[in-house]
């Protein structure tokens, strides 16, 4: 039963890939704003006009 | 719609008839400017087929079409802002001074500026699709990126290329000028704080962890794994939580430690106190080896509780409850010295300068009028729109906005020494302003709750010492565990937030959820009259003297549309009849305008002095006249009355079975019997109020100790907004300036007062009912707690139930309330 160690320690890396994930997104600035990027996505892509 | 009525014959001269009010109504068109949606004029302005209301509108379409950005009209219904008749040259070139660019740049390098500008004004789709295209329009501009909720622009643009008054300049000509106040310099782009966030992801990946390592302790299936583990999983966990106990729960401690500071138990308190004795009897359990301590319900408590925090943290972002006057004042103005025009900041402002203030500009400092005919809005100090005349010689005071030429004025008081801007030396200002005003329900249950878990546990100690020394200590620490007031803690906050959320789909913004405690326990509310009462875009006009034939209406309106003054373009609006061509028309300001029709008739519409009527007419009577004079004879005069807003009489009697009310106003008494008339007999009204008075007479109030809400729209009721238990400040739109208050309550929701303050005590009882819930689970667990059977499992059964049951019925509650006011 030993490997429960392994195991263990195996998961809690897994979840520290995830807070550690969750931290970057808060400190990129993605929780800032939760309003405008869901409408900016939905405008049309246009062919760039300027010369 | 119905015609315009105008019936002059039955206001005739007749002495014992006296004149009876016509009110008129507003014309009906049903062409809608393709720019900005407003009705056109009869003729409207027209480009490729499109009607525009004014040269403006369509100026700004030209615009966009030329560089192919009329998706803007197809994203939302009528984007368009209407755009300031008058574009002043010149009025953004303070913005090229160093020390002013040096505030507003968040980042400069040698070729590129950025900056973060606020722009009230977006409002819709559209808004942020042709902000965020903006490099379209100048080359110069590289990119602007528009962050919605807190209607914010930041813009980066090539200094080679585009200056930063060509980028304002460039906002404005699409009818996006940013507002750039006083307040506003220095404030760099808006840092949310993150901090509630790192500590919510903290406390919710310890405590999944912490709980999946406590549960084969609840289950006896897996007791060989239990034996084997256990120690390391103790430990685990030990290691897992106690960044939570250091990072996650600091705010807590923090508070509690700052109450007992000023002397003062609040609910943090009873959480901290709970928080410790959990943290610290799970260790000692951990370390000396006799169970797996309680982390698992330590982790989950942090978490729940920073959830209800982070429930009632949520703000109005674009709103700003703590403006004062420094956000309404210029950042710049012209300082006439020998050498020429200069451009100064306000705050270089000194006694004695002479300054220069152009149409539309705002006096920012007391002074003496040198030259020029002042005619001065004071609308944003006192909600009265109709323009002030003062002469040469004049004091004027701060906060007005000119109309019409440019003034010459002397600094005579600095602008933090204003009449006006006294108000803020008041000690109500200075004391600390996030000091409670009132005493929170949470907090003195909490206190409640303090004492007595210590008289339980100190109880317990007593019954068990000379029965079971072992037994003792476990009941002892247990009490102090479940007497952690955490589901307590999460009533008030998920109960107000969702009361928040209600009230601002209703268009009452509150600063916070604890402005909601306030209004349910208000028992006096004190209204401004002139812009609250009042109703600041409408007029009753009314014409009294010879009855006019419809062509000489005709010519007085045609003549009235050419005229900015707000009287002119009222009467106009009032009048609505079809453009007669005019031979002559000239604007004399501040006295009145005379035109002369293309049939030869000759009008002069303006004061008594100017039209050279006897100032016999009107005499006593407080309303706006403007007088007529058709070829030289006088015909009469129209008089402009305010008028009450049209859902007043409804809620008033709503309101006046429950509170006691009171008007404060600052002019005569004219309005005294229509006032009582509309608030009964028991209402205290007061004219003659200055901002200082106000102030006054709300602080006394609260001093006899009455909870009092203050209503109220100007910057001249700033200091009884802020005396109050709670301030609203009314406002007709979100974009316009609002003093410093706890709510913003748009205008044309008035009418629900009477509902909105209903539902606030609705809400108050939900959190009742919600503290009785949370306090029968306190009960089951100090049950068990005082008998020593209180064991790791109870509690990871217990806390979290009660925590999740109090959150749900919190809600449900408060949506319940809702459903009932309609809501």
């Amino acid at each position: 039963m030993t490997i429960i160690f392994l195991l263990i320690g195996l998961s809690l890396l897994v979840a520290l890939t995830f807070l550690a994930a969750f931290l970057w997104a808060v400190r990129s600035g993605q929780y800032d704003d939760a309003y405008t990027p869901s409408v900016r996505m939905l405008f049309e892509d246009e062919p760039e006009l300027r010369p | 719609m119905a015609p315009t009525q105008w019936r002059p014959e039955l206001c005739g001269p007749t002495p014992l008839c006296p004149p009876v009010p016509v009110i008129l109504e507003s014309p009906a068109t049903d062409l809608a400017c393709a720019h900005c949606g407003d009705v056109c004029p009869a003729e409207p302005l027209r480009l490729a087929e499109l009607p525009f209301c004014c040269a403006g509108c369509r100026t700004v379409y030209e615009l966009l079409n030329d560089n192919q950005l009329c998706t803007y009209y197809a994203l939302g219904e009528r984007p368009g802002l209407k755009i300031k008749a008058v574009e002043l040259p010149g009025r953004f070139d303070y913005l090229a001074s160093e020390a002013v660019q040096a505030q507003l740049l968040s980042f400069r390098s040698a070729e590129r500026g950025r900056l973060t500008l606020h722009v009230p004004q977006m409002h819709c789709t559209s808004c942020i699709w042709l902000l965020e295209h903006l490099p379209r329009l100048h080359a110069g501009v590289v990119e602007a990126r528009v962050q919605f909720l807190r209607k914010e622009i930041t813009i980066t643009y090539l200094l080679a290329d585009i200056s930063l008054p060509e980028v304002v300049q460039l906002l404005a000509s699409v009818g996006y000028e940013p507002q750039i106040t006083l307040a506003e310099l220095g404030a760099q782009p808006h840092r949310a704080s993150h901090t509630l966030y790192y500590q919510l992801g903290l406390a919710a990946f310890a405590f999944g962890n912490v709980m999946l390592l406590a549960l084969p302790e609840y289950f006896s299936f897996v007791e060989d794994l239990q034996a084997g583990f256990g120690r390391f999983f103790g430990y685990l966990s030990l290691v897992l939580a106690l960044p939570v106990l250091l990072y996650s729960a600091r705010g807590f401690f923090r508070s509690a430690g700052q109450g007992l500071r000023q002397r003062h138990i609040n609910l943090d308190f009873p959480i901290s106190l709970g928080l410790a004795s959990l943290f610290s009897v799970s260790t000692f359990e951990v370390l000396t080896g006799r169970g797996p301590g309680y982390f698992d319900s330590f982790t989950g408590l942090v978490f729940f509780m920073l959830i209800g925090k982070w429930v009632q943290q949520r703000t109005y972002d674009a709103l700003r409850f703590d403006r004062d006057y420094t956000a309404y004042f210029p950042v710049a103005v012209t300082r006439l010295t020998p050498a020429g025009e200069q451009s100064i900041s306000v705050q270089e402002l000194a006694v004695g300068h002479r300054i220069r203030v152009r149409h539309q500009e705002v006096i920012p400092a007391d002074a003496v009028l040198r030259r020029g005919a002042g005619q001065i809005d004071y609308s944003f100090v006192s909600g009265e729109s109709t323009p002030v005349t003062r002469a040469a010689g004049d004091l004027v005071y701060a906060g007005g906005r000119q109309l019409g030429e440019a003034l010459e004025l002397e600094v005579v008081r600095g602008v933090s020494q204003g009449y006006l801007t006294q108000l803020w030396n008041n000690p109500a200002f200075t004391k600390d302003a996030a000091g409670p005003t009132l005493e929170t329900y949470a907090n003195r249950a909490g206190r409640y709750f303090v004492a007595l878990t210590l008289l339980l546990a100190a109880g317990t100690l007593a019954y068990w010492a000379p029965r079971d020394q072992a037994t003792m200590w476990r009941a002892f620490t247990s009490v102090l565990v479940i007497a952690c007031p955490c589901a307590l803690s999460l009533a008030t906050p998920f109960a107000l937030g969702a009361a928040l959320r209600v009230l601002g789909r209703h268009k009452l913004y509150l600063k916070n959820a604890a402005v909601i405690e306030t209004l349910a326990r208000a028992d006096t509310l004190v209204f401004d009259k002139t812009g609250t009462l009042t109703d600041p875009t409408q007029s009753a006009v009314q014409y009294h003297g010879r009855p006019l034939l419809p062509l000489e209406k005709q010519l007085i309106a045609t003549a009235a549309a050419q005229s900015t003054h707000p009287l002119s373009q009222r009467l106009a609006r009032e009048l609505a009849t079809e453009a007669v061509p005019l031979a002559t028309c000239q604007e004399y300001p501040g006295q009145g305008l005379s035109a002369t029709a293309a049939s030869g008739q000759a009008l002069r519409l303006g004061s008594a002095a100017f039209v050279g009527a006897s100032a016999s007419g009107p005499e006593g009577t407080p309303e706006t006249c403007v007088h007529v004079a058709l070829d030289g004879e006088l015909t009469g005069y129209f008089t402009f009355r305010n008028v009450y807003r049209p859902a007043l009489p409804a809620v008033l009697t709503a309101l006046s079975q429950r509170y006691r009310l009171a008007v404060l106003s600052g002019d005569t008494d004219a309005e005294g019997p229509r006032l009582r008339a509309l608030f009964g007999p028991a209402a205290e009204l007061r004219f003659g109020q200055s901002p200082a008075d106000k102030l006054a007479y709300v602080a006394a109030e609260r001093a006899l100790g009455h909870t009092v809400v203050m209503i109220g729209d100007g910057l001249n009721d700033a200091g009884a907004l802020r005396a109050a238990n709670a301030g609203i400040a009314l406002t007709d739109t979100l974009t316009n300036f609002s003093p410093a208050c706890d709510a913003i309550l748009e205008a044309v929701e008035l009418g629900r007062l009477a509902t909105f303050l209903g539902f606030s005590r609705a809400c108050l009882r939900a959190v009742l009912a919600t503290f009785a819930l949370s306090l029968c689970y306190n009960a089951v667990g100090l049950t068990l707690a005082v008998q020593g059977h209180f064991t790791p499992i109870a509690s990871a059964i217990l806390m979290p139930l009660s925590s999740l049951s109090v959150m749900v019925m919190a809600t449900l509650l408060v949506r319940w309330a809702a459903r009932r006011y309609q809501l």
